[in-house]
């Protein structure tokens, strides 16, 4: 009786590591138990591809593909699919766009770009059956070549076909076919390279375990191109199960005479034996490889000569790439103008590549040369997980290089990869997020060549290991400007003059890096710093490293965790004055880089802070002392977070520091631009003030208007921290109705002036936290309706995820793809006319930049339009100084000595870097204040203390299970937009201690064999099984 | 071996592979829901596959699908043609079933005196 239903099982290894035998095992058990045995097959198939989501059972004929599938989800897809005919929808693939789930395989985002020519068969056929190879078209190709083909003809096609070698080279095939096939020998040998060495590619893997005829083929039609009689794989030692696979595929091909003597009642004879590597890298290169063939130690020699003239047994030898001779049958069989009509112009056909790293969909994927960089990353590979941004993309393993986010529009081919510094090599992409140090990885890779070099030729085996060297002082904090040099130098001489592939690729990462991210060498070498805060050397915790002010967070979350909040405090003010306000609004750079993340969720450092800061107000904790008075006098213009840390610090150095504010209110940005709901007034003038105590003065009503004058009035130095205060516009026309502002000035207009009118309609132009920010107050000031039009996707808005997400619950609607053309209305505003967009090609900061779509005009009814597309600096006041003002009114600034052009003014927060944050102005502040202090004769930097770690009172493992992160209250949202009082509450005292004790203490020192203490031993160990 | 001997085995194999083809003409949805099946599915099912595989049609495939609705004429069949407007047949045998596949699924004319309901490509 036929079948009904075609189950696919796939077994290829990543699916087996998860499994997916056990799931095959429990089916049969199933379908025996429901009695369908007989109208189902189950099929063991090679690798489908999207390796992240196995066990993946694909069912046949509706084509409707499960992943993630577990033994206990086996019964079920049983009774109810098979038999009842009902899909089990929670084991089906979720579209990320359209939120829907997606059944057919083909529809999925993941497949619908790629094309499987190579993979064809992996996934779709058993591997162990040469039947079903034949089935689905197999050997038909060897037939048309041996039969009706002759060897010239058949290289012929391989040269017009345009399949350049897939190992990495990219030599044309076809060409090294002829040259083989015109050597005069009456033996000759074809090797096939399957040694893949490099780490994170299993393209030729998948390939031998999943359709190991499809190789077996490719090679016999070249051994008749070229005239070879005998032919060998070389496969890496570690790859068991395709060894495995490729031999019993050889016993059946013989069985059935496909190979052997006189293949298709012809006079060609050939046959292949299987070699084993022994785990040297270097045997992937081909004279090395035929070394060890031969039984010789695996070295390479100089060419020529090249294999094709003299090879294996100095025989004229064809070497090529598994995935080279996966293409052959398909050129002989449909004909090498159809390959050719596939890809680019100089790189034909289709390429296998490894997706791995920090990106959704890892495994292997198939596509056509010419596919762009971006669309693998984001359409195929699902874009970088967990809200992380991209920062670069590896191809091409150790010989490769990286790429930034500028160049996702490149398409993908041999040359426009080379162009970049980077190289195809064998397939190998590796997505890397924000979170990657890019000198530390140059350092993995040159580790990993510098191990694998066979020694034979002094720059790879000496020069190597010095490359390795210098990385490794460079990411302890022992680098210098010298050593880069050096490193430079090296890495082009090696590449120069190295014998082999292997030295010649090498350097590649190292260049590359340097290439687009010699800031990273430079902060590590000269800030001795890691500003993805992964060479531990550097810094105290990733918490502390990545936080702009570089807060000691380890020692004040660790006193928390004790109870000792006003220990907490003392820490926190000696870097950053402003706990009450950053306990709010910090950005939380800090939690973005929290290891406990890897349990469950980082921990709630902001909201921690926001206790402690709470208790420091109602405990009145005041800051330090100031330090004794020296007599010098600073003036700081403005009293935004810049302004206040700075004369903070100064004062703690015994300057007199007076901040000059022109508005009526003190706290800059904070004050004007940061509604009360989620920073409230008293916090603000809490913090305000215990800075004031601490020997600061401000003086409000005081605009600055010739820097000249301060000097003139005895200041002797002068930081300017005027921030970017004036909103940017949209062109929306000529001359605009009443109703459109700025969301500068409606949010200043609400704190200073106490306006409020906004009527029932409001439309609010933008995507950041002040869109957000003047959205959720408008609501609250009355609107009916509130829209937010933004002209990105919705995942690409700035604002932070948490702010659009207590946005939408107010009722904001936000429209993304919308962007403002023009307004509507007489002499005050009626409507906002918007463009529908679509997402097009990718722009420098590796956001799709939206452009008109066909889809027609909207006009948003609005009362009121705010325009919160961004914020510029003015630079009058410096322009008048003679300072040099860039575009948007920036000015630049010596990144060390916070110094601009003229001696003795400084300038830093906002008005130096755009619109950015509290917490980055801050730490301007402090570096403003030391550099200060050394302009005028002081020691400048704050004298080192040794860092004391902070000890736990409390037993450490019980709270490294998994504990969920704490949420503080929040006020319900119906009446908390009634009014602009707090939103977010804070935590219990006993909630704060546990979320607290949930720090894993990433300062602690590692003991001498690696762990910081038992905990992290253990939870080292614990995850190793998980 | 042979050239000839290879195609051989291609066909022989094909049929078996052809769930996996993807090159359908006809889909044929027996209604298995409960109902159904107390009226006898099962052996439609059976049925079709049979008469399917003797007469070695590749590129027609059957399925099934849960609660049809209409308990008093199950077993429910639909018929779903490239092209074609949609039959459902009711009341449906074992016998009835080989009877669509040759007259319906191999020579084109719809079993008249078994069709409940032809519904239009285009306005489902």
């Amino acid at each position: 009786m036929a079948g009904r239903l075609d189950v696919l099982v796939c077994s290829g290894g990543a699916c087996m590591s998860s499994h997916s035998l056990e799931v095959k095992e429990e089916l049969v058990r199933q379908l025996e138990a429901q009695r369908l045995a007989d109208e189902v097959r189950i099929v063991e198939t090679g690798c489908m591809g999207p390796c992240q989501y196995g066990p993946l059972v694909l069912v046949y004929p509706e084509g409707v593909l499960y992943k993630n599938v577990a033994v206990s989800d086996v019964a079920e897809m049983v009774a109810e699919h098979f038999l009842k005919g009902r899909v089990v929808e929670r084991l089906l693939f979720r579209s990320e766009t359209a939120d829907q789930i997606v059944r057919e395989h083909r529809s999925i985002p993941f497949f619908e770009k790629q094309m499987k020519i190579v993979l064809a068969n992996c996934g779709a056929i058993n591997p162990e059956s040469v039947e079903e190879y034949i089935g689905a078209g197999g050997y038909e190709a060897l037939g048309k070549a041996v039969t009706t083909m002759t060897p010239e003809g058949v290289v012929a096609e391989m040269k017009a076909s345009g399949l350049r070698g897939r190992g990495g080279a990219g030599f044309p095939t076809g060409t090294k076919w002829d040259f083989v096939r015109r050597e005069a020998s009456p033996k000759k040998v074809v090797v096939c390279n399957a040694d893949e060495g490099d780490p994170g590619a299993f393209m030729d893997r998948a390939v031998l375990e999943g359709d190991p005829h499809t190789v077996i083929e490719g090679m016999a039609i070249a051994a008749y191109a070229v005239g070879a009689q005998r032919g060998y794989v070389y496969v890496r030692a570690e790859y068991p199960l395709a060894i495995k696979r490729l031999r019993s595929a050889l016993e059946a091909a013989r069985k059935l005479g496909l190979l052997g003597d006189r293949i298709f009642d012809t006079a060609f004879s050939f046959d292949i034996e299987i070699r084993v590597g022994a785990g040297a890298f270097v045997c992937g290169e081909e004279t090395a490889l035929l070394a060890s063939l031969e039984g010789r130690r695996g070295v390479p020699h100089p060419r020529p000569p090249y294999p094709s003239t003299s090879g294996m047994w100095q025989l004229p030898t064809l070497l090529n790439n598994v995935e080279t001779y996966a293409n052959v049958r398909h050129i002989i069989a449909r004909g090498s103008a159809w390959f050719a009509s596939i890809g680019t112009g100089e790189s034909k056909g289709t390429k296998v590549f490894a997706l791995s790293g920090n990106v959704r969909n890892t495994g292997l994927v198939e596509v056509p040369m010419g596919t762009t960089l971006g669309e693998l990353v984001y359409d195929i590979g699902g874009g970088v997980p967990n809200g992380k941004t991209l920062k670069a993309i590896q191809t091409g393993g150790p010989s490769g290089g990286c790429i930034p986010v500028q160049y996702l529009n490149t398409p993908i081919s041999y040359e426009t990869l080379k162009e970049l510094g980077a190289i195809v090599g064998s397939g190998g992409v590796i997505v890397l997020d924000e979170d990657t140090c890019m000198v530390n990885l140059a350092r993995y890779f040159v580790e990993f060549t510098a191990s694998e070099s066979c020694g034979q030729c002094v720059p790879c085996r000496s020069g190597l290991v010095r490359m390795l060297d210098i990385l490794d002082r460079i990411t302890r904090g022992e680098g210098s400007m010298e050593d880069l040099a050096l490193l430079e130098e090296l890495a082009h001489t090696i590449k120069r003059s190295s014998l082999c592939g292997l030295g010649q690729t090498a350097p590649n990462p190292v260049l590359s890096t340097l290439k687009y991210f010699r800031g990273e060498y430079e902060a590590h070498i000269r800030h001795k710093t890691c500003p993805a805060a992964v060479c531990a050397a550097l810094f105290v915790a990733p918490c502390e490293a990545s936080c702009p002010a570089h807060v000691d967070v380890p020692a004040y979350v660790t006193h928390l965790s004790n109870g000792d909040f006003a220990k907490a405090f003392d820490v926190h003010m000696k870097t950053n004055p402003l706990p009450g306000i950053c306990g709010r609004v910090c950005y939380a750079f800090c939690e973005t880089k929290c290891q406990r993340a890897q349990i469950e969720e980082s921990v709630a450092i902001r909201d921690l802070k926001r206790f402690m800061a709470d208790y420091a107000m109602e405990h009145q904790l005041a800051g330090p002392k100031p330090g004794a008075r020296n007599g010098k006098r600073v003036a700081v213009v403005g009293s935004g977070p810049a302004g206040l840390s700075c004369g903070y610090f100064l004062a703690q150095r015994g300057y007199e520091a007076v901040l000059f504010e022109a508005l009526p209110i003190a706290g800059g940005t904070m004050a004007t631009g940061i509604p009360a709901y989620r920073l409230p007034r008293d916090i603000l003038e809490a913090d305000i003030d215990r800075i004031v105590k601490t020997g600061v003065r401000i003086e409000l009503l005081s605009p600055v208007e010739d820097l000249g004058r301060l000097f003139a009035d005895g200041y002797e130095a002068v930081f300017v921290a005027t921030g970017a205060m004036k909103g940017q516009t949209v062109a929306l026309g000529e001359t605009l109705p009443r109703g459109v502002v700025t969301g500068v000035e409606f949010l200043k207009g609400i704190h200073v002036d106490g306006a409020s009118e906004v009527g029932d309609e409001v439309v609010v132009i933008g995507g950041g936290n002040s869109a957000i920010d003047s959205a959720r107050a408008a609501l609250r000031l009355g609107a009916k309706r509130v829209t937010i039009a933004y002209r990105r996707a919705k995942a690409d808005m700035p604002a932070s995820p948490e702010e659009v997400a207590e946005a939408m619950e107010e009722g904001v609607e936000i429209l993304d793809m919308t962007s403002p053309v023009g307004v509507v209305g007489g002499e005050r505003v009626e409507g906002l006319r918007c463009a529908s967009m679509a997402a097009g090609p990718f722009d420098a900061s590796g956001r799709r930049r939206p452009v008109p779509s066909d889809r027609p005009e909207i006009v948003l009814p609005a009362s009121m339009v705010i325009v919160a597309a961004g914020q510029e600096a003015t630079g009058e006041l410096l322009r008048g100084a003679g300072i040099e003002v860039a575009k948007g009114g920036l000015v630049a600034v010596d990144p060390v000595t916070m110094g601009t052009s003229r001696p003795g003014i400084f300038a830093g927060g906002d008005a130096t870097s755009g619109p950015a944050t509290v917490v980055e102005a801050i730490g301007a502040g402090r570096r403003a204040a030391i550099a200060i202090d050394r302009f005028l004769g002081g020691p400048g930097a704050f004298e080192p203390e040794e860092r004391a770690e902070v000890a736990t009172d409390y037993d450490e493992d019980a709270y490294t299970q998994e504990q969920a992160r704490a949420v503080p209250p929040m006020a319900e949202v119906r009446t908390r937009i009634r009014s602009f009082a707090e939103v977010r509450g804070r935590f219990a005292k006993e909630q704060a201690i546990e979320e607290a004790r949930r720090c894993l203490h990433c300062d602690r020192q590692q003991t001498e064999d690696g762990a910081c203490c038992e905990s992290s031993a253990s939870l080292a160990a614990e995850a190793k099984t998980r | 071996m042979k050239l000839e001997e290879l195609r051989k085995i291609r066909e022989r194999v094909q049929n078996d592979l052809r769930l996996r083809g993807g090159a359908t003409r006809v889909k044929i949805v027996v209604g298995m829901g409960t109902s159904g099946i107390a009226a006898g599915a099962r052996e439609v099912l059976s049925a079709f596959l049979d008469e399917i595989e003797k007469r070695k049609l590749t590129d027609v495939i059957v399925t099934q699908s849960g609660e049809k609705g209409l308990a008093s004429k199950e077993p429910i069949v639909e018929v779903i043609e490239r092209d074609r407007p949609k039959v459902v047949y009711g009341g449906m045998t074992a016998e009835k079933a080989r009877r669509v596949v040759v007259e319906h699924v191999i020579h084109g004319t719809v079993v008249e005196g078994d069709v409940l309901a032809i519904v239009d490509a285009e306005k489902e």
